[in-house]
């Protein structure tokens, strides 16, 4: 007989239970006094800095084959599309001084003074394949670059452009966020048929710089 | 200048200059707009986020922000956005981690690494192609600007470099590509532009001269990885001369090309 009341009053509550909200539904909707004006800010990729370009100057020395080592100055800009690749333009240039023949036979110039000058341009692919961190002291870290780095341009020395390929490695160091020491070497190919015949020279430039992220 | 690059820990001497600092320019920043123009806060909602010492997967993490930590969004390096918390902590955390976190309204940030998803709304494009200019080496490298999904100008600047002349040229193209949500999204394109050539200086009767020219192209753009696309490329070209014909040149181009 207990069990049966208990049985009775449960279901009574339960279903009490399951009316009420019903009964709610039924009722008119409440009237909505504040509509809430939240403003959504978005944080994109445009409202954070960004600092994927990377611009510097670099002089060293360049050694022109057939002519001696000289000095070179160039300008280069690179942008970082992921943490290992970036895309680099560099533009140098830098002045031919007289052949060995030239000084030897003592004879007239082979070149106008003009035709002397060596500019080039290329545009590279970078490779960082060694990234690494090196420490000075006990509490001072600094990110470097060990890169891989090749592309093709123009070089227009003696009169003409000749189309350049460049290859070499490079070593970059970032003293804080956005200002890196880089050291490059590069070796720029030709074909030249400047002397009658046509051959391969290589041109190898070691140069050292300053470059700035922003 | 900071000649310190990236500190472990943090320092209480340069804790307290901050502090200073920051108090300083509360005062000046009075007004709600500034602070929130500059100021950008996330909250993490995952267990963890992990602060890389420098911006890189390789280097080693240094310390762990925990679920409920806010953290200030200081700047993005490729895929790395450099961080700072409450206590001066400043360390890089992958973009696609920052993108789980929520803003001030409580909004996970619209954050990821660039994939495919990218690739399709992109804006603007850039690269250089090498290829072969009628059998001379040609060297070239472009800008181009999406202004609708499948509509694009794009302006060329190249050199070609040849046994008998040596050339500069620039043009200015409309690229439609018809499918833009392929990976492998074929286009043409149509356009003019301005070529000079200049004769080898071992040849001594040429004279330099400057043609317009006007070209029609197909080629397909392929969607690598990240930012980074391949693309090969075919173009006629009709180069308008002083002489009595014109003269037709065909281009092939390869070349390597990143979006933004």
């Amino acid at each position: 007989m207990e069990y049966w009341t208990q049985r009775f009053l449960l279901t009574t509550v339960c279903l009490c239970g399951l009316t009420t909200p019903a009964l709610a539904q039924q009722m008119p909707p409440s009237i909505e006094v504040i509509t809430p004006e939240v403003e959504r800010r978005e944080i994109t990729r445009a409202a954070i800095d960004t600092e994927d370009f990377e611009i510097g100057v670099s002089a060293g020395l360049i050694s022109i084959q057939d002519f001696k080592a000289e000095t070179t100055v160039g300008l280069r800009a690179a942008w970082h599309v992921t943490e290992d690749f970036f895309f680099e333009a560099y533009y140098g240039s830098s002045q031919g001084d007289q052949t060995s023949y030239e000084q030897l036979s003592g004879g007239a110039p082979l070149f106008t003074e003009e035709e002397r000058d060596y500019q080039f341009y290329t545009l590279s692919l970078g490779w960082v394949v060694l990234p690494g961190e090196i420490f000075i002291l006990d509490r001072y870290a600094f990110k470097s670059d060990f890169y891989l780095i090749g592309g093709a341009g123009s070089t227009e020395f003696l009169g003409d452009s000749w189309f350049t390929v460049s290859i070499g490695a490079g070593y970059r160091l970032l003293l804080n966020d956005w200002i890196a020491l880089r050291i490059d070497v590069r070796d720029h190919l030709f074909d030249r048929d400047a002397f009658g015949v046509e051959e391969t020279t290589n041109n190898i430039e070691v140069t050292t710089g300053l470059t700035f992220y922003f | 200048m900071d000649m310190t690059g990236h500190q472990y820990g943090n320092d209480p001497s340069n804790l307290s200059l901050i502090k200073a600092l920051l108090i300083v320019l509360a005062g000046l920043c009075t007004t709600d707009s500034l602070a929130t123009e500059a100021d950008f806060r996330s909250t993490v909602v995952e267990p963890y986020i992990e602060m890389h010492t420098q911006a890189g997967r390789g280097y080693p993490v240094f310390y762990v922000a925990e679920r409920g930590e806010s953290v200030q969004l200081l700047k993005q390096r490729t895929d790395w956005i450099k961080v700072g918390n409450s206590r001066g902590i400043e360390g890089w955390v992958h973009v696609d981690e920052i993108g789980r976190t929520l803003d001030q309204a409580g909004e996970p940030l619209k954050l990821t690494s660039p994939g495919l998803n990218s690739f399709h709304r992109r804006r603007w494009e850039f690269g250089f192609m090498l290829g072969d200019y009628q059998d001379t080496d040609s060297l070239s490298s472009y800008v181009g600007w999406h202004f609708t999904r499948n509509l694009s100008v794009e302006v060329t600047a190249g050199e070609t470099f040849g046994d008998f002349s040596d050339g500069r040229q620039a043009s200015a193209n409309l690229v439609h590509q018809m499918f833009p949500y392929w990976r492998y999204s074929p286009f043409i394109s149509i356009g003019g532009g301005i070529r000079q050539t200049n004769p080898r200086s071992t040849l001594v009767t040429a004279e330099d001269r400057e043609d317009y020219t006007a070209g029609i192209g197909a080629g397909i753009r392929i969607h690598l990885t990240r930012r980074l696309i391949l693309r090969l490329q075919y173009k006629h070209n009709v180069v308008l001369t002083d002489r009595d014909d014109d003269e037709e040149v065909t281009e092939w181009n390869i070349g390597l090309s990143a979006f933004y």
